[in-house]
């Protein structure tokens, strides 16, 4: 049997037990700050990318699927168990990259990811063949070799990313995975993040602030602003434009090709002042041949005709706007009710 | 790319249980520690003092071999100077200076005032209390000193750098327990503290037992190993959930280390000055006259009585008539100048009323009482109670701070 799946879960195949989070009602005060206010979500096996401004729970939130706060009210299971009951089982289930750059100065990078994989539980000499393979993997090269503290941040990434998955854990969770890489670096580790979840099920959740990497590997974001979820779905359902429309990108005079398919009677506008990308009405197999006509006609060569998808961060900034907006909302009225009840 | 590369591959091998973390933690930071060389070279000279020990040893052994115990007793005990290897002559006059008590007598006085001589030697006893003193005096002076020096140098690092570098979060975020993660911590020093006592004071009873004429000293001294390892362990445990604790307040090293040397310092002179203030009290006394002489009578007389030969009632009673007729510690063995040195020997026969303060004086009184040199409750329960409480206070400080990072 593969592993359980979103489908599974609305199908009724896949218990609760089996999600890989679940949190419900979750409540967590540092003194009088509450950090997490009644925060209750899901996890699905898949890439989930949990997005918030700084300051909105985030790290808390990982912390308390790791149990290692305690909560001031509601529950957390991983895979069904209770990370303050049962530490020691979930976190050998879960591998973490934390945000902070961790590691035990004096230690080169292999014996790093080899100190992680025994402290797993895993015996001597497999631990350090394992460690190996997973440094490959991770295109650490001969700077494994090197103590952790003097290596570069991108090399440092991938041993934490490394030391996260050496044991096999049925779920990834990274925080901030692409900080300090370059372009390419970033997109092996992407690549990397999506290799764990397609090929070999692993349930993985990004905490990032890079939105274009929730975007190109997640298939679901959770939108945590001021300790509360304020928006999740997935990357489809939250990117789909209000009305309906494909993205057509190309070289050439793509104003004139957008009057000539208005004129044919396909409604096409400018996708933005700086952008080399027309809107148009989803355009049915029966009109496919007119764009390409148009096209022709106008001089412009196409180089890609898709679904249009709103960008991610229009997605977050308005949600972020509709969380302060109700925020706003809610402490008037209480502070009306207030009013209201002083003599 | 590694010509190598497989790509990533589940991994289905059976993991060890509970508890392996801390021989992982204790292993690679040991491994991690033993890189110092300040490390090696104090270890290394750790063991050069059991050479010397061993000498005595021998050279006490040979006194046996040529039957020159009783000469050197009925010498002691007249007040002459007794030849020997460094501190055995003054263990060894302490020890043999001793009368040996009859059932129902006076605590080794006669009708006269003079000591009572008994003209047999139980060789067996003899060598027990010896050795015992011996190895007391090396557990306690150039062990204990180097010990704390040690600590010093690794502890404050343990805990603090894993909080500076944030390396807490490599620990917690795996199946690793709070107590597994101290007590790996811990398991370092331990080790640290087997191959600075321990070892060395096996090592040195293994060498006495090689240089004397007969291996069956090794069946008369058969119970001074165990007793070397459990006067290790009451060394270690406070002192290591001490310097942990100290390590776990700060993310600075340094500072840490710091505390932990200021604490011995302070509580050092702190335990001097209230003894001094003591001794001078007493002399003041003295002089005015309100008790002439029987301050060193007393001393003399409850150093007498206690009996490391005979029953331990007479020890008891021998104690007993010393608190009841002076509550004035003064020192004998190798004098006021090198008092910590009779004391640390077990040689200092008044009771230390200030060890509890220091932990140095606290944990050699509880080390004496190990190796039943020191058996009055009067001395040994202020010292262990106060070593009690350090390490129930280390204990709470290090777990309330190793959790903290988790509650910011």
């Amino acid at each position: 049997m593969g592993d359980p799946t979103r489908d599974d879960l609305a199908r009724g195949d896949l218990s609760l037990d089996d999600l890989p989070v679940r949190l419900d009602g979750v409540v967590k005060r540092y003194g009088n700050r509450t950090v997490l206010d009644g925060v209750s979500l899901e996890v699905t096996p898949g890439i989930t990318g949990l997005v918030g401004p700084n300051g909105a729970g985030k790290s808390t939130l990982v912390r308390s699927i790791l149990g290692l706060v305690r909560l001031a009210a509601g529950s957390v299971r991983v895979f069904g168990l209770d990370p303050a009951r049962e530490p020691r089982r979930v976190r050998s289930l879960l591998g973490v990259v934390p945000e902070d750059e961790c590691a035990v100065p004096g230690l080169s990078g292999v014996e790093m990811v080899r100190y992680a994989a025994r402290l797993c539980g895993m015996p001597g000499l497999e631990s350090l063949r394992r460690a190996h393979e997973v440094l490959d993997w991770c295109d650490a090269g001969q700077e494994r070799y090197r103590p952790v503290e003097t290596l570069s941040v991108g090399t440092r990434q991938k041993v934490a990313f490394a030391a996260a998955i050496v044991h096999d854990p049925k779920m990834v969770i990274l925080d901030e995975p692409t900080n300090g890489l370059d372009p390419l670096e970033r997109r092996a580790m992407l690549g990397r993040l999506l290799t764990l979840a397609r090929n070999h099920g692993k349930t993985v959740l990004v905490s990032t602030h890079v939105l274009p990497d929730v975007q190109s590997i997640c298939d679901r974001v959770v939108v945590l602003a001021r300790g509360r979820v304020r928006l999740t779905g997935t990357i489809e359902d939250l990117t789909r434009p209000a009305i309906p429309a494909h993205r057509l990108e190309g070289d050439g005079p793509l104003d004139d090709l957008a009057r000539l398919l208005c004129a044919r009677g396909l409604p096409t506008r400018r996708a933005g002042d700086d952008e080399e990308a027309l809107l148009l009405e989803p355009p049915g197999p029966d009109r496919l041949g007119l764009v390409w006509e148009s096209a022709r006609d106008s001089g412009v060569l196409i180089r890609s005709l898709e679904p249009a998808h709103r960008p991610l961060e229009d997605v977050f900034v308005q949600a972020l706007r509709a969380a302060d907006h109700a925020d706003m909302t809610a402490e008037e009225s209480a502070g009306r009710k207030v009013s209201h009840a002083t003599p | 790319m590694p010509l190598h590369d497989v790509g990533y591959r589940p991994w289905q091998g059976d993991r060890r249980g509970a508890g392996s973390a801390i021989g992982v933690i204790a292993s690679t930071g040991i491994r991690l520690a033993w890189t110092s060389h300040w490390l090696r070279r104090m270890v290394l000279l750790a063991w050069s003092p059991a050479i010397v020990f061993a000498m005595s040893f021998f050279a006490f052994e040979q006194a046996i071999d040529e039957g020159r115990l009783v000469s050197m007793r009925e010498a002691a005990q007249a007040g002459r100077n007794l030849d020997g290897v460094g501190m055995l002559g003054t263990v060894l006059a302490d020890t043999l200076g001793r009368p040996r008590p009859k059932a129902g007598d006076t605590g080794g006085v006669g009708p006269d005032g003079s000591p009572v001589v008994d003209r047999k030697i139980d060789i067996a006893d003899t060598r027990h209390v010896v050795w015992s003193r011996l190895l007391l005096a090396f557990m306690r002076v150039p062990q204990a000193v180097l010990l704390a020096v040690v600590i010093g140098l690794i502890a404050p690092s343990l805990v603090s750098r894993d909080l500076r570098a944030k390396a807490w979060l490599v620990y917690f975020t795996r199946p690793v327990s709070r107590i597994e993660y101290v007590l790996g911590k811990a398991a370092i020093l331990g080790a640290l503290v087997a191959a600075i006592t321990v070892l060395p004071a096996l090592s040195l009873w293994l060498m006495g037992v090689l240089v004397s004429p007969s291996v069956w000293v090794a069946v008369d001294t058969w119970d001074l190993p165990l007793k070397a390892v459990a006067a290790s362990a009451a060394l270690a445990v406070p002192t290591v959930l001490l310097a942990l604790a100290y390590s776990s307040v700060t993310a600075e090293s340094r500072i840490a280390s710091f505390a932990w040397f200021a604490t011995w310092a302070a509580c050092w002179i702190a335990h001097s000055t209230l003894t001094t203030a003591d001794m001078v009290a007493a002399v003041r006394q003295a002089q005015q006259g309100d008790r002439p002489a029987v301050v060193q009578r007393e001393d003399r007389d409850g150093f007498w009585g206690e009996d490391p030969f005979g029953d331990r009632k007479n020890d008891r009673s021998a104690a007993n008539r010393r608190s009841s007729s002076s509550n004035v510690p003064v020192g004998r063995g190798l004098g006021g100048r090198f008092r910590w040195l009779s004391q640390a020997a077990g040689m200092d026969p008044a009771i230390d009323r200030w060890a509890w303060l220091s932990p140095y004086h606290a944990l050699g009184v509880v080390q004496a009482w190990i190796f039943g040199i020191e058996t009055r409750p009067r001395a040994v329960v202020p010292s262990l109670l106060s070593l009690t409480v350090v390490s129930i206070g280390a204990v709470l400080v290090l777990f309330n701070r190793i959790d903290a990072p988790t509650r910011v």
